[in-house]
């Protein structure tokens, strides 16, 4: 077995992934190989229905393939239990969706804190605010969920993503439900490299000119890589 | 019309995305439907087999009952002038003693009867033969029919022969079935029956006696018996006969059925009470997914008016739905408990379909429905349009408008005047309605308060118990309806357990440690003093009391005649027959003397009287008042000069009314005795009084006692299973209180997972705030429950309260177990569940 320091940060060999369905059984991902250095930004596009946010998903951990390998961070995603994966998620991934997921009984600060006190770190609090000022919700920090705007919720769970200073992002969509001037805002961020302190970022997106972005952009069709 | 036809139209067109939230809506309507219309049904049926059985449960058309009294020759041809047949009939306790080589004896009810024996009905026997054939001599010997309980307590069998007093009997056959037996008081032994004319032999016939002389009368087919009571009272102003009619012939049991259905028709209106709170939160939650639609409706130009009226038709039409299943399963239940009730009516019960306590059910059923279901209705009818373009999530905060508010309160004043009017006894009503009242705002206000605790509390610093608290008192949270759904039935499980613990107790635990472990009735004047040289004689005994004993009957109070005079329900078993009474130069033991003053020692003067204070309350008799008293035919008037406080559980000899020495020596009379023993010397108590004084009637407290414990346990079951009804419609409830949350916390739980939270994080935060909710509800359910069985216990049945800590435990337990177990029910699948394919169904 290879030294994990020369392990890519993201593996993924012949990943295969099929979900049960009324009308029968529905091969999502046949067959997906690709790697990912530290440190890169991905972007996976694609039609609607091409796989992208699954992979996403299986990448992210919160999704075990039907067959294949995944490794991130050094860590084979597909042998492992709910728990598990769980632990790998709080210690590694920041995660960011299209409809935000934010918990609506907290407050924006005490969602931004979650992922810290989870990990059972001090100071998740002071640490939040922080998150939330340089997103520019320093002034919105008691407000709850439903109190938001969209545009706000997406920046409160990209500060939420970002505050365990995991080793990867992974952004589903993550200007799907905003409007142009406020996606582009949300995606600065999400770009800044000062937010991101080298962490790898895998991007999902319908929007080819965001997809740009990235240092390489991966086109999937029908559950395989197409170009 | 129009607008109507217009709403019907659209509301079924929604129905037919099918009925799956309205689940819980159903079962808590057909579950309250079907409890009130199956009391009623069951009450009803047991009134008409009563009724039905009439004339075979009074053993006659009319029946004249004299106490320690033959008829005159004047009275009983008044009798024989209405009556087609009259049959004699003379009952007592006496001692029956087996002879031979066995020791048994045992008190008995013993029986005399005629030839025309019974009058309608059959008297069955085993082996079979007819009631003559059982009573006849023959070597010499006298029949006898008994009891099979009779011939297990003593040892007997059919052949033996039996003492009674002075005379011995032959067991011939066992009772069967005695068609008469249901219309009498409860029995302290097996029934022993003969011929009359064996009576006089047992030489029991002494002056004073308990005996009872019953004249059953055949009427002329078409004979009225209420027109030959009339004659008869005016015919023989003065004969103190207590009259009854085929129509009201166990009045006993009647007046009981009537007066548990009524409880147990309140009990199960408090189950729909409960049931409301689901149907509220039902249409309520269903009203939360419609608020798209009325916005579009309302966009598209549905005035509100509409808008309320297409979701008014469509909780009518399943509110229909749910009364007609419910009043399908009501109409079982008779059918369903008529085996389970069986001995407990002496007749079998009637089935069939009455009209009556259906209607009754079906109108608490839509008054219910409708009370709650208004209020969201309400609210949904006032979503603006503009609703559709709003960007914000937050939920909008409309109140109805004000005559919605005046239409709650009709509703809620409805259904208080039907609970009133299908409630005989007013007060009763009132009072369970008011608590009822009371303990709904009682939790509502904790759920409340809760709420508001949820939010003031400090953020526990970990993430688990902050997400429990929020959860508490986040927006549309489910504490108000988990406090009010789950509190009901535990304030109700709670009062019931707690009323039955201490019945319990009273009978068993409570015994005074001075309580006599003998009655002894029927002691003649003559042998008072051997009686007590013999009781005082045996070694182990203590405290022998000796009083004298005749029986009469209030005539009069105040001079007004006593069947016109007002008496309050709890006083009103002084007037039915005859009383015990009793003469004292001094205060009986075991009662205070609360006013007026006891007569000076050697009175002796024009007589005086002194009466139960409760019962002088219940009549509104006060000191200097007169009363007249009927003492075996002739009136007496005395003048109340004192009234005592009695405790009736010290179990010591006491009458409600006590004379002055001086009248009533004179009368014929007999003594009463009581005696403590230990309980070693019990066996030899027993014998030594029953071998001496064939006579003396021996009551063993012991089993006394058990005769009663018997009938509240049975009384008992029967309220907690009713109360076991609301404890269900309050788990249907919660459930569905539970359920509505379901959703949301399948997303928080997929998100702490996505979060990096384990399984075991997310298992913590559903059971503290489970655990919380339960624990306060079953907190509030104790103390209202508690007070609600004081109220009970201490103010109904004036008896000496006290907390069970067992009982009050295990519902606080239950409490915690049931809201954790049904919620952790509902959020086991968000436990297991892989993030992925929930959050996609989420987005």
């Amino acid at each position: 077995m290879a030294a994990p320091e020369i392990l890519p940060e993201i593996l993924v060999e012949d990943l295969r992934l099929t979900l049960a369905s009324a009308a029968g059984p529905v091969d999502i991902l046949r067959g997906i190989s690709l790697v990912v250095e530290a440190g890169e930004t991905l972007g996976l596009v694609g039609p609607s229905g091409s796989g992208k946010s699954t992979l996403l998903s299986v990448m992210a951990g919160l999704e075990r393939p039907t067959s294949g390998s995944v490794t991130v961070a050094g860590q084979r995603l597909d042998t492992m239990d709910e728990d598990a994966l769980a632990r790998f998620r709080r210690d590694h991934v920041g995660i960011v969706f299209q409809s935000f997921h934010l918990i609506p009984t907290m407050t924006a600060l005490e969602n931004v804190a979650l992922p810290l006190e989870l990990a059972g770190k001090r100071d998740a609090v002071g640490e939040a605010r922080r998150q939330l000022e340089a997103v520019g919700l320093g002034h919105r920090l008691e407000h709850y969920p439903a109190q938001l705007s969209g545009g706000e919720q997406q920046r409160v769970a990209l500060a939420r993503a970002v505050i365990a200073t995991p080793r990867l992002i992974f952004a589903d969509e993550p200007t799907g439900n905003l409007d142009t001037r406020t996606g582009e805002a949300i995606v600065d961020l999400l770009f800044d490299p000062e937010r991101r302190r080298g962490a790898t970022l895998v991007l999902v997106t319908h929007d080819e000119h965001l997809a740009a972005r990235c240092d390489r952009r991966i086109r999937l069709a029908d559950g395989l890589i197409a170009a | 019309m129009t607008d109507l036809r217009l709403a019907l139209r659209l509301a079924r067109r929604e129905l037919r995305a099918g009925v799956r939230g309205f689940r819980i809506f159903l079962a808590c309507l057909v579950l309250g439907v079907a409890a009130i219309a199956g009391i009623g049904s069951l009450g009803q049926a047991i009134d008409r087999s009563l009724s039905d059985n009439g004339r075979a449960l009074l053993g006659g058309d009319v029946e004249a009952r004299l106490v320690q009294r033959e008829a005159t020759a004047a009275e009983m041809d008044g009798l024989k002038a209405r009556a087609e047949t009259v049959s004699t009939l003379r009952q007592m306790r006496a001692m029956a003693r087996l002879q031979g080589g066995a020791e048994g004896r045992t008190l008995v009810e013993l029986k005399a009867v005629d030839g025309a024996y019974p009058l309608y009905g059959t008297l069955k026997l085993e082996p079979a033969m007819t009631p003559a054939e059982a009573f006849a001599v023959k070597d010499g010997i006298a029949g006898a029919a008994v009891e099979e309980t009779l011939l297990a307590r003593i040892g007997a069998h059919v052949g033996d022969l039996l003492a009674i007093g002075d005379t011995r009997v032959q067991i011939r056959a066992v009772i069967l079935d005695e068609p008469d037996k249901g219309a009498e008081a409860f029995a302290l032994g097996p029934r022993v029956m003969v011929a009359l004319d064996v009576l006089p032999a047992t030489g029991l016939l002494q002056p004073g006696s308990l005996v009872n002389t019953a004249y059953h009368l055949r009427l002329a087919p078409e004979a009225a018996p209420q027109a030959v009571t009339k004659a008869l009272e005016a015919g023989f102003p003065d004969a103190g006969w207590r009259l009854r009619t085929r129509d009201n012939a166990a009045p006993g049991i009647a007046q009981f059925v009537d007066r548990l259905g009524q409880f147990l028709a309140l009990v199960g209106l408090s189950a729909l009470v409960v049931g409301g709170v689901g149907v509220g939160s039902a249409v309520g939650a269903h009203m939360a997914t419609k608020t798209r639609t009325i916005a579009i409706l309302k966009s598209l130009g549905a005035p509100a008016g509409l808008v309320f009226s297409i979701y008014l038709l469509q909780v009518a039409i399943l509110a229909l739905a749910g009364i007609v299943m419910g009043l399908a399963l009501g109409i079982a239940v008779p059918a369903l408990l008529a085996g389970a009730i069986g001995d407990a009516v002496p007749v079998p019960v009637a089935l069939g379909i009455y009209p009556a306590p259906l209607a009754v059910a079906a109108g608490f059923g839509f008054l219910v429905a409708l009370l709650f279901a208004l209020w969201p209705l309400a609210r949904a009818r006032e979503i603006p349009a503009a609703h559709l373009f709003r960007d914000l999530v937050a939920p909008d905060r409309v109140w109805p408008r004000k005559r919605f508010l005046v239409a709650t309160a009709v509703l809620l004043a409805a259904l208080i005047g039907l609970a009133l009017a299908a409630s005989a006894d007013l007060a009763f009503g009132l009072w369970f309605i008011l608590g009822t009242l009371a303990v709904f705002g009682l939790l509502r206000g904790v759920g409340a308060l809760l709420v508001r605790l949820a939010a003031a509390l400090p953020k526990p610093a970990r993430p688990e118990p902050r997400l429990a608290l929020a959860n508490l008192h986040r927006p549309g949270a489910a504490t108000g309806a988990v406090v009010l759904s789950l509190g009901l039935g535990l304030t109700l499980m709670v009062a019931v357990a707690l009323v039955q613990r201490n019945l319990e107790g009273q009978v068993g635990e409570r015994l005074p440690t001075a309580a006599p472990s003998f009655f002894f009735v029927d002691i003649q004047p003559d042998e008072a003093a051997d009686f007590t040289a013999l009781v005082q004689g045996t070694p182990g005994t203590a405290d022998l009391r000796m009083v004298p004993s005749m029986r009469g009957r209030i005539v009069k109070i105040k001079g007004i005649d006593a069947d016109s005079y007002p008496v309050k329900p709890d006083g009103r078993w002084a007037l039915r027959g005859d009383r015990g009474i009793t003469y004292a130069a001094t205060p009986p033991e075991g009662a205070t003397v609360v006013a007026g003053a006891w007569w000076p020692a050697g009175y002796r003067g024009p007589p005086l009287l002194s009466f139960d204070a409760a019962l002088a309350e219940a009549m509104g008799i006060s000191v200097g008042d007169k009363i007249t008293v009927n003492l075996l035919g002739r009136d007496i008037e005395a003048t109340v000069a004192n009234l005592r406080r009695i405790d009736w559980t010290s179990l010591t000899i006491n009458f409600a009314m006590v004379f002055s020495p001086g009248m009533l020596e004179a009368a014929p009379h007999t003594f009463l005795a009581t005696v403590r023993a230990t309980p070693e010397a019990e066996p030899a108590v027993f014998r030594a009084v029953t071998d001496r004084f064939a006579n003396i009637s021996v009551i063993r407290m012991k089993e006394a006692l058990e005769t009663v414990d018997g009938m509240l346990r049975r009384l008992g079951a029967a309220v907690q299973v009713t109360a076991g009804v609301t404890l269900a419609a309050g788990l249907l409830v919660l459930a569905g209180a539970l359920a509505a949350g379901h959703r949301r916390r399948l997303y928080d739980a997929v998100i702490l997972k996505t979060l990096g939270a384990t399984r075991a994080q997310v298992l913590r935060v559903f059971v503290m705030e489970y655990a919380a909710l339960g624990l306060a509800t079953a907190l509030v359910a104790l103390a209202a429950g508690t007070a609600a069985a004081y109220g009970v216990v201490g103010g109904l049945m004036r008896a000496e309260f006290s907390f069970d800590l067992a009982t009050a435990g295990l519902a606080a337990g239950a409490g915690i177990l049931l809201t954790v177990g049904l919620g952790m029910a509902g959020s086991w699948r968000a436990l297991a569940a892989r993030p992925a394919p929930i959050l996609r169904s989420l987005t």
